[in-house]
């Protein structure tokens, strides 16, 4: 059989088992098609003729398609085999051209016999595979670009998930807020409602007075009422009185506030974040991260074909009209709330606050982008941060990597975008990095770096680094970075670059190594990752299970295209590598960096695995290590 | 003021001589608020001089104890101020610094004598003393503020 084109016909063969055979007979029953197609000399085969004149004008009569190769696979399908002229005396007793098909049941003078002719097994999922060869390849590839969009789209939920929970926050807050004024607005009244009937009595009183009646008692005339009641005050007392009852629901607030607090908390008040809520809260907060997250990965992996178009990407998340700090710092004064996480290293005094009401002048939209600058060197700092302030972005300072990560583990989700010098005192770029990505797999980290040789590039990318900027920067260069990075920032996202940054991997947008991954001997540290990580799932308290699930099946798809290998914009991001450093891998940078960590030191790794954000955790080891690397 | 020093050329690219690459020194320039009172330019630029100066100073103490791999930590941390700076004949001696440190030649490949390196720092050192002169002469004339 012609295996190539076969695949053309997959579709078009689900009908009834008989029917397919039914016609077959039908078709050769009628004599004025003898010339094109007819049985075979014996009555137990039948012979296509004319290929062609089959293929245009019967075929179309019969089975509603014109594709021989269809017809022929169809034909497979239900165990007829061509017969193979060959094999007999060499030549086809119909003609070079002629096809001849055979099946043991089907003959001429068995009409009965028909139903015997099933179709057999569906084929299975191999079958295809192999025949399809030639498609596989391109089906791959497609299969990639959707995954990678997907992913992309994934994770720009999960982006716009948390402003939109940080959103909430704030909404939280405020309710809570304006229930407390309730509350005094309601004392108020009260004490106005009092007032009132005092006044309301004395009123009377001195009428009663003036009018001799002799009646006295007290202050109680409301109730006593033997004269007209004040009915007004009666009733606004009992409005009072119905609403400062009804105060269930700021408890639940009160709880909720909490669990944001705690969404938003920094990692290392994971232990506080304990001692604040009643035992329950754990849980609670637990449902309050997974259960939008799985819902929106369920809503996204069926949409699959908005390839490229992320609908929730740049435009809508630049224009959440609330920013974390924001919520943040709303959080301070929250009633009768206890400590508040962030209160200790999670406090970011030097912060430039980047919020504030949009100018006309600047190049962002509603939220300006913090940019965290680590860089060992005052003067490269200093120029650096007076370059991104004058951009009008936030900017912090870190003096190495160390400073940096614990920068970073007070508060995942604060930077926007990371430029990070390579070599530094303490704790070195790339182990920083790496130590970055395991709390915050999608924040941009570019490195600074006068050592751009192939090598170096590749380490850095493997180590979750996403673009580089030569050294000595300029100005142009970072915000040329920022831009290429940080397009949905932009007051007029440009609508290429939101798709560069979507396609960052393999696009134009990629930075210059060609495949990060082709040095297989980078992969090492993957495989040897993936059991570390994974172990450390299981101890994460607010660990989803379907979290991981549904990251796994887009893993289980072949890998054979080379774009999947540039991924790692963010799939290093999310996947296995930087992931690695922890459990142990403080040597490992060493086999690539050579001397660039001679400063590196176990103890400040060794804190990292155990007081790392729990709840940031969960969706940075979502798209699972293990597939495609390990 | 200073904007009167610098004669000749357009205002925005003062002439610095060879020593600064003035593309990327004008660059920091550009951050001052102002022309007349150029605060942030000079303030880096005089800090770069105490890094420079502390710098040299612990080169002199690493050749002395002969500690490569101090030499080339050294010579990385001035290359790279010196080099944002656009002082690139200063930030080519780091460079060469920085590679003798690491055991290597200049072209990148290793070299195993190590008395030969140190001597080659020394020798480097030499000259990237003269030419962190001649640029910190010229910018603290750009910036009216000659040596003490």
């Amino acid at each position: 059989m012609p295996e190539g084109d076969m695949a053309v016909a997959q579709g078009s063969s689900s009908n009834n088992s008989s029917d397919f055979v039914r016609k077959l007979y039908k078709m050769l029953e009628d004599p004025n098609y003898s010339e094109v197609v007819r049985w075979g000399d014996g009555g137990d085969s039948f012979v296509v003729l004319e290929n062609e004149k089959f293929t245009k004008t019967i075929l179309p009569k019969h089975f509603k398609h014109s594709n021989f190769a269809s017809f022929v696979r169809q034909l497979n399908k239900y165990d007829f085999h061509k017969v193979r002229q060959s094999e007999e005396n060499g030549q086809s007793p119909y003609g070079k051209e002629a096809w001849e098909f055979k099946h043991p049941a089907f003959r001429a003078d068995a009409k009965n016999n028909l139903d015997n002719i099933r179709r057999k097994a569906p084929a299975p999922r191999k079958n295809q595979a192999t025949e399809d060869q030639f498609s596989s390849n391109t089906q791959i590839a497609a299969l990639s670009e959707t995954l990678a969009a997907t992913q992309q789209q994934v994770q720009a939920l999960q982006d716009s998930y948390f402003e939109m929970a940080h959103a909430n926050k704030v909404f939280v807050d405020e309710i809570m807020h304006l229930q407390k004024m309730i509350k005094a607005q309601n004392s108020v009244n009260n004490e106005l409602v009092n007032h009132l009937g005092k006044m309301d009595h004395e009123r009377r009183h001195a009428r009663a007075t003036s009018n001799h009646s002799a009646q006295f008692n007290g202050n109680n005339i409301m109730s006593d009422g033997t004269e007209e009641p004040p009915a007004e005050l009666r009733r606004a007392r009992d409005i009072l009185a119905s609403v400062s009852g009804d105060h269930i629901p700021e408890k639940d607030l009160r709880q909720m506030s909490i669990q944001f607090q705690q969404i938003g908390a920094s990692p290392d008040s994971a232990s506080s974040s304990s001692m604040m809520g009643p035992p329950g809260s754990a849980g609670m907060q637990n449902n309050f991260i997974h259960d939008p997250m799985n819902d929106l990965r369920h809503m996204v992996y069926p949409v699959g074909q908005t390839i490229g178009i992320d609908p929730f990407a740049a435009e809508h998340m630049g224009n959440i009209p609330y920013n974390r700090p924001l919520s943040q710092n709303a959080m301070g004064p929250g009633p009768g709330q206890g400590p508040v996480p962030e209160a200790g290293p999670a406090a970011m005094p030097t912060a430039s606050p980047p919020v504030g009401a949009p100018q006309s002048t600047s190049p962002w939209g509603q939220k300006k982008p913090r940019v965290l600058l680590v860089e060992d060197d005052k003067i490269c700092s200093r120029i650096g941060s007076k370059f991104l302030a004058q951009y009008d972005c936030g900017v912090e300072v870190a003096r190495d990597g160390l400073e940096a990560v614990n920068k970073i583990n007070s508060n995942p989700s604060w930077f926007d975008l990371i430029f990070m010098d390579i070599v530094m005192p303490h704790l070195d770029g790339v182990s920083a990095t790496a130590m970055i990505r395991e709390v915050s797999p999608r924040v941009p980290i570019i490195a600074m770096t006068s050592n751009i040789n192939q090598q170096d590039l590749e380490m850095y990318f493997h180590w979750g680094m996403r673009d580089v900027l030569a050294k000595p920067f300029t100005k142009e260069g970072m915000i040329g970075k920022l831009k290429k990075h940080l397009p949905s920032f932009l007051r007029n996202p440009p609508a290429e670059a939101v798709m560069d940054q979507m396609y960052s991997n393999g696009g134009a947008g990629q930075p210059p190594t060609p495949g990060p991954y082709a040095n297989p001997s980078l992969n090492l540290p993957m495989s040897a990752a993936s059991s570390g990580p994974i172990a450390k799932f299981e101890t994460t308290p607010v660990q989803s299970p379907s979290t991981s699930t549904s990251w796994h099946s887009p893993a289980q798809l072949p890998h054979a295209s080379p774009n999947m290998a540039q991924d790692q914009g963010y799939l290093t991001a999310g996947s296995g590598g930087p992931m690695a450093m922890t459990p142990g891998g403080t040597q490992r940078p060493h086999q690539y960096g050579g001397g660039m960590m001679p400063a590196m030191s176990g103890p400040p790794m060794g804190h990292l695995p155990d007081d790392g954000p729990p709840e940031k955790r969960q969706r940075l080891y979502g798209p699972g290590p293990q597939g495609p690397y390990a | 003021m200073s904007s009167d020093n610098h004669d000749g050329g357009d205002s925005n690219l003062p002439d610095l001589g060879d020593a600064i690459d003035i593309v990327t020194f004008s660059q920091i320039l550009e951050m001052d608020d102002s022309e007349d009172d150029r605060e942030f330019s000079q303030s880096i630029v005089f800090g770069f001089f105490e890094q420079a100066e502390e710098t040299f100073e612990k080169i002199d103490e690493a050749l002395e104890a002969k500690d490569l791999e101090e030499l080339s930590k050294l010579g990385h941390f001035l290359k790279g101020s010196s080099a944002t700076l656009g002082l690139t004949k200063v930030k080519d001696s780091c460079e060469k610094i920085q590679r003798y440190g690491k055991k290597e030649n200049e072209d990148g490949t290793p070299e195993t004598d190590e008395e030969l390196c140190l001597s080659r720092v020394t020798e480097t050192m030499k000259s990237l003393r003269t030419e962190y002169s001649e640029a910190e002469t010229t910018l603290r004339k750009f910036f009216n503020t000659p040596a003490a």
